[in-house]
């Protein structure tokens, strides 16, 4: 235990150096300023838009019309009283506003006719940036609720009837999402994205994780054969499966505390544009019991463990072929790609609406399954965690006996990948 | 049984070259004992299968009575093998790098202490024993990594030219300090290419060509023998 011990202190000596300490720093620093930078954006997004109205019209229409318009929660509209589209432009700038909108000359006449009227929005525009331009959105908006409005007005003057709402919106819908034998109402597509943001960051925290662990086993190894201290640590007297178990824990702590100085600043960054949850739909999803419990945590927790067990058996495979540090960056490329491959898949599809040979290979490569199992957890669907979990061990288990094989041969000081023909030394 | 090493009929192939061919020989215990040959000869392959790094093709060997390939870990406790091109954890400072190796030497804390304090006298580093190995230049690594192999007291030493990188007065100290630890009960097994150190250092020598052992004995048997005046030409008249 004592050898063991020796071994994971001394991997990890040697794998956090000071410029790794600093790239770390550096790292947060950048996210952090990102985060702020991002979260400065939306502030700005959430203050309210100046919009001027020039009225040319100065009827009693145009002026219930002004009255009557309904301001979102982000807009705030004020009168401008000039006499020219131009002068009334120069005041909405000096008033920092966003849009003119023109009430034109006659506007009440023709509303009185029934024959459409045109209004004109100028939008002043100072930058390209979200925040400088007010979207056609927010006016439409506005111009839709009035349309709305004198609509419904006009409808119940006319018939004197009182359905008028019936009348232009004859069909409503109400939503329900069902799930396993429970109903409640709601919109799916907000319930889906509640219920999903609990495992969101899995495939991230995975992807770091097991690419930094991948990266830092095998630059071990690599260093160990660039520095020729190798042949001394094989010959000490201490058991091989020490020796790669010292090597695997080691690299493992020191990754494991990498991605989560990265998930720090990640998490810092991501929760500086993400949108809060509304409490109906947070309801829905606990009524549907599409919530992670503790033992769905615990579930998870394991199968990342064992998908970062495997990374960590697979690159010390490779990592018996790296020559030194510099080209163990690029033996870690099939690590990268086996977990980048279903990060990607599985972020757009459901495995359910893959194609069978898709299927099956996502199933083959053991770094989808936590990404699978955060999917299942949530519909409380245990087979395909358990699965997935088994596979791994059992994956990781044949990985680390071929390592330890291979470590107690030649191999792991002749084996090398080489497109040049081979010289042989004595 | 006064055997250290006990080799028989060793061959070791690299997949069609075969590096060593039907070798045999013996080290006594204490004996400091010399692989003598050119580059290529098998030298190095002989040591690295005998610290257990290589595997045997076929024959046998045995450390201590131990088979090294039924007992490797066995013969791991025995051993402390100094490669020819060796080198030492950068990012660990000496004093760090021998407390690291003591560990695996030491049954407890005073032992390993005793051990490092070792390491540390024959490193001669003075106070750059405390800072980073990175900063060391070769002829200080080989000093360090030289006090990691002996530190322990070994059974038996395996030294690959083990004043590789050394200026002389530094070579001197070292061979004194092979002699002693062997006079203190250490079996050495070293290879050289440099004669004098060999004639200096060893009670006897196996001279080795092309992956065979031509010529073993006492340095001065052999200068007899071949009735030359020292080990370079004795090598010479028996490689012709």
């Amino acid at each position: 235990m004592n050898n063991f011990y020796n071994l994971v202190k001394k991997e990890m000596k040697e794998l956090i150096t000071r410029q790794m300490i600093i790239s770390l720093v550096f790292m947060v620093v950048m996210f952090g300023m990102m985060g702020k930078f991002i979260g400065g954006v939306t502030d700005e997004e959430k203050k309210p838009i100046e919009i001027a109205i020039l009225d040319l019209d100065k009827t009693l229409i145009s002026h219930n019309f002004i009255e009557n318009m309904a301001q979102p929660e982000n807009v705030r509209i004020s009168i401008i009283n000039e006499d020219s589209i131009e002068k009334a432009i120069e005041k909405t700038k000096e008033r920092e506003g966003k849009a003119l909108l023109v009430v034109p000359q006659g506007f009440g006449k023709d509303i009185e006719e029934i024959k459409g009227v045109e209004l004109e929005i100028y939008s002043i525009v100072k930058g390209l940036s979200i925040g400088e331009v007010v979207s056609s959105g927010t006016l439409g908006q506005i111009i839709n609720t009035i349309n709305r409005k004198m609509a419904l007005d006009f409808i119940e003057e006319v018939t004197s009837d009182k359905r008028a709402k019936d009348v232009i919106n004859p069909i409503r819908t109400k939503e329900f999402v069902v799930v396993g034998d429970k109903t409640v109402p709601g919109d799916p597509g907000m319930i889906r994205s509640v219920a999903t943001s609990q495992s969101v960051m899995i495939p991230v925290i995975l992807m770091m994780a097991i690419m930094y662990a991948g990266i830092m086993v095998i630059t071990s190894m690599g260093m160990e054969k660039e520095n020729k201290t190798l042949e001394t640590l094989l010959t000490l007297p201490v058991k091989r499966t020490s020796i790669v178990a010292g090597k695997m824990v080691g690299a493992a702590i020191v990754a494991l505390i990498m991605a989560g100085v990265y998930m720090i600043g990640f998490s810092y960054y991501m929760s500086s544009f993400t949108s809060e949850v509304t409490g109906a739909a947070m309801t829905a999803v606990k009524e549907l019991g599409l919530v992670m419990t503790p033992a769905s945590y615990l579930l998870l927790g394991t199968s990342l463990f064992l998908a970062i067990l495997t990374a960590l058996s697979l690159a010390m495979i490779l990592g018996l072929f790296a020559q030194d540090a510099r080209s163990a960056q690029t033996m870690n490329m099939p690590i990268v790609l086996l977990v980048m491959f279903p990060f990607f898949v599985l972020m757009f599809k459901d495995l359910e609406n893959l194609p069978l040979v898709l299927k099956v290979i996502l199933y083959l490569i053991p770094f989808s399954h936590p990404t699978i199992a955060a999917k299942a957890l949530i519909f409380h669907d245990y087979l395909p965690v358990i699965g997935g979990m088994a596979y791994m061990a059992l994956f990781a288990a044949v990985a680390m006996y071929i390592c330890v094989r291979i470590f107690n041969t030649d191999k792991i000081l002749t084996a090398r990948f080489s497109f040049r023909k081979r010289k042989r030394g004595i | 049984m006064d055997k250290a090493i006990e080799v028989s009929n060793l061959i070791k192939d690299y997949g069609n070259l075969r590096a060593i061919k039907e070798i045999s020989f013996q080290v006594d215990k204490g004996e400091i004992f010399g692989l003598i040959g050119p580059n290529g000869a098998g030298k190095t392959t002989a040591l690295r299968i005998i610290s257990t790094l290589l595997q045997v093709t076929s024959g046998s060997v045995k450390i201590f009575g131990y088979d090294l390939t039924k007992q490797p870990d066995k013969v791991r406790e025995c051993i402390s093998y100094l490669p020819e091109e060796a080198g030492a954890y950068k990012n660990l400072s000496g004093q760090d790098y021998l407390e690291f190796m003591a560990e695996f030497y030491s049954e407890n804390s005073q032992e390993k202490k005793s051990v490092v304090k070792r390491g540390v006298e024959i490193a001669q580093l003075s106070e750059r024993i405390k800072e980073k190995v990175s900063t060391y230049s070769k002829g200080m690594t080989r000093k360090l990594l030289l006090a990691r192999a002996l530190m322990a007291n070994p059974k038996l030493a395996i030294l690959d030219e083990p004043t590789s990188g050394l200026d002389v007065i530094n070579s001197q100290a070292i061979r004194r300090l092979i002699k002693s630890f062997a006079k203190n009960g250490t079996t050495v097994l070293l290879s050289s290419h440099n004669m004098l150190e060999v004639e200096f250092l060893c009670d006897r020598i196996a001279l080795i060509d092309k992956g065979v052992i031509l010529e073993t004995g006492s340095p001065q048997k052999l200068k007899d023998k071949y009735q030359a005046q020292n080990i370079e030409e004795v090598f010479m008249e028996v490689v012709k």
